[in-house]
């Protein structure tokens, strides 16, 4: 006990890197953010004099509206993410639910995206969905510029970035089907519900905490997509694939309107938070742990 | 007979899906072999008359690979240590301790989990240009040195270890530290290679902090390197690259397919 007493140090000192690099890289940039949407800065974000709202203002009449179609490209784009996404990690993960070799090895290949960065997954699908002498333009037998046509850029962007994430979704909810107990599933059989009834009835309830938390990880991976935005549209065509999280990055870096960057960020951030938020409220009422 | 007659579809469809999903790479693989008239072939055609390996040579020749490896391979030395261990240290503290201001510790860990790192790196790209961190291996390094969700992975799994071994340890008069090293780590070491493999493949797919502090070609790791020469470099060229910079996460995926699993899943959901 007196050895216990004198060491009442040590867990403090095991916490100090985390709660210096929490401080550091976390709660010291963001207080920075928030104080420096409301200032001026010079070139290096050191703050200077107050701007009260200003940027604010700006931000919301800038480019007659592009902050609306902003949120909305966000929104769309998350959204689009979320149901490609969601139904093939579904799809995939029901067909491979059962414990057999077979499976191990489409597992292996239906993940396998985890393992691809997204500048190797964007290099490669933009040479596929390339306007002039790409392979899509080939086997479809038309001439389609995807990934510079108003109409198309944001869906195709969403099928690249889903193929991204679909192998994290695709493990989790096969994780999550698998934890379903046999003796249930047995039973349903015994009294002659099919694969697909099992799957329906039994399965996809059985599983609701995974497929909440994987609906809502959907949604926030998308709305944080930059690379694939980055390397294949650069927010065009007419700004239509131009997230809040591109933005950040256009005016705070490209143009080094560091100011108004922090509020772009603080709105993505209310965003994120809202979102979460609401996973936190829906999860209380809908989601029935065993 | 009739059950593997009936279970035939299914796997077709499983087949089918399959080839579908590796497409991209089946493209980037043939490109990769094509010749420069073959890739500029309007239609374009995925077929190849001559494989050549010409497209690698012009790769490994004209593209620093090498270099941005280094880089990536010296980000990765030193995030990847430092996150673990620090992650190690504070899920110790938080699940064999009882201290003082505990609570309010783990809620501000849980709270800073709030703040996703994109919505703070503008600040911090500014912070690293204000102390003048550009293109070191400082600034590449320094937001990866700690990981707060692998806190959280490793508090579970050594609260999931049992009390009694601890106790066991301590009439023995093992010691904290002692205890934290030679018996503590070695009972978490399936979740710790969990971990680890699947912060090596971040770091190594890592792009937007990367890309941001890095402007010097010497500087540049391999993920910042490479997407710097998509529009400048033939199409051959650089397929060849992304499945030269593939290979490494690639190879790591398949064999630690399990332990990749289970680090996905285990910070998932409460059960």
């Amino acid at each position: 006990m007196k050895k216990d007493k004198k060491k009442v140090w040590l867990p403090y000192l095991f916490l100090l890197p985390t709660f210096a690099g929490i401080i550091i890289f976390g709660f010291y940039p963001f207080a920075k953010t928030i104080i420096n949407s409301f200032s001026f800065t010079d070139q290096y974000g050191e703050w200077l004099k107050w701007s009260g709202t200003y940027f604010w203002k700006n931000l919301f009449t800038y480019e007659s509206g592009l902050f609306w179609k902003m949120l909305g490209s966000t929104l769309l784009f998350s959204g689009m993410n979320f149901v490609f996404t969601f139904t093939a990690g579904m799809a995939l993960a029901l067909l491979c639910v059962r414990r057999e070799k077979i499976n191990r090895f489409y597992q292996t290949i239906y993940a396998l995206p985890i393992a691809i960065s997204s500048v190797a997954a964007s290099v490669i699908w933009g040479f596929i969905f390339k306007g002039n002498g790409g392979l899509m333009n080939t086997w479809l037998g038309i001439q389609t510029d995807w990934l510079h046509d108003q109409s198309t850029a944001i869906v195709v962007l969403s099928i690249i970035t889903s193929w991204c994430h679909v192998g994290t979704t695709f493990l989790l909810l096969l994780a999550g089907f698998r934890s379903v107990p046999m003796d249930i599933q047995e039973a349903a059989m015994l009294d002659g519900a099919s694969g697909f009834k099992r799957s329906v009835k039994i399965m996809i309830p059985m599983a609701s905490p995974q497929i909440f938390f994987v609906v809502f990880l959907n949604i926030l991976t998308a709305i944080k997509t930059f690379t694939q935005i980055r390397l294949l549209t650069y927010g065009g065509p007419q700004n239509s694939t131009r997230t809040l999280m591109y933005e950040v990055y256009y005016k705070g870096i490209e143009l080094g309107e560091y100011e108004t960057a922090c509020c772009l960020s603080i709105v993505l951030f209310l965003l994120i938070f809202l979102i979460t938020r609401i996973q936190f409220i829906l999860e209380k009422k809908l989601v029935h742990y065993q | 007979m009739r059950k593997l007659f009936r279970k035939v579809p299914l796997n077709v469809i499983k087949l089918i899906l399959a080839l579908a999903f590796i497409i991209p790479l089946i493209v980037a693989i043939i490109v990769s072999l094509q010749s420069i008239d073959e890739v500029n072939k309007l239609p374009y055609e995925l077929s190849v008359a001559d494989p050549s390996l010409d497209n690698f040579n012009f790769a490994m020749s004209q593209i620093n690979l090498l270099g941005y490896f280094k880089n990536t391979i010296i980000q990765i030395l030193i995030c990847v240590p430092c996150q673990i261990i620090t992650a190690l240290m504070a899920a110790y503290a938080f699940s064999h301790f009882n201290f003082p201001m505990k609570n309010l510790l783990f809620t501000i860990m849980i709270a800073s989990l709030m703040i996703p790192m994109e919505t703070v790196t503008v600040s911090l790209f500014k912070m690293m240009v204000g102390w003048d961190l550009i293109n070191t291996y400082i600034a590449l390094c320094i937001t990866g040195l700690i990981n707060v969700s692998a806190v959280f992975m490793f508090r579970q799994n050594m609260l999931s270890i049992p009390k009694s071994i601890w106790e066991a340890a301590r009439i023995d008069g093992c010691g904290h530290i002692r205890y934290f090293v030679k018996i503590l780590i070695p009972l978490c070491k399936p979740i710790i290679i969990a971990q680890t493999l699947l912060s090596v493949i971040w770091a190594y797919n890592d792009y937007f902090w990367p890309m941001l502090v890095t402007t010097s070609d010497s500087m540049r790791t391999i993920q910042t390197g490479v997407a710097y020469l998509k529009d400048v470099a033939h199409p051959g060229v650089m397929m060849s690259a992304v499945l030269l910079i593939l290979v490494v996460p690639v190879i790591l995926f398949v064999f630690g397919l399990d332990s990749i699993t289970e680090g996905v899943t285990a910070g998932a959901v409460k059960n």
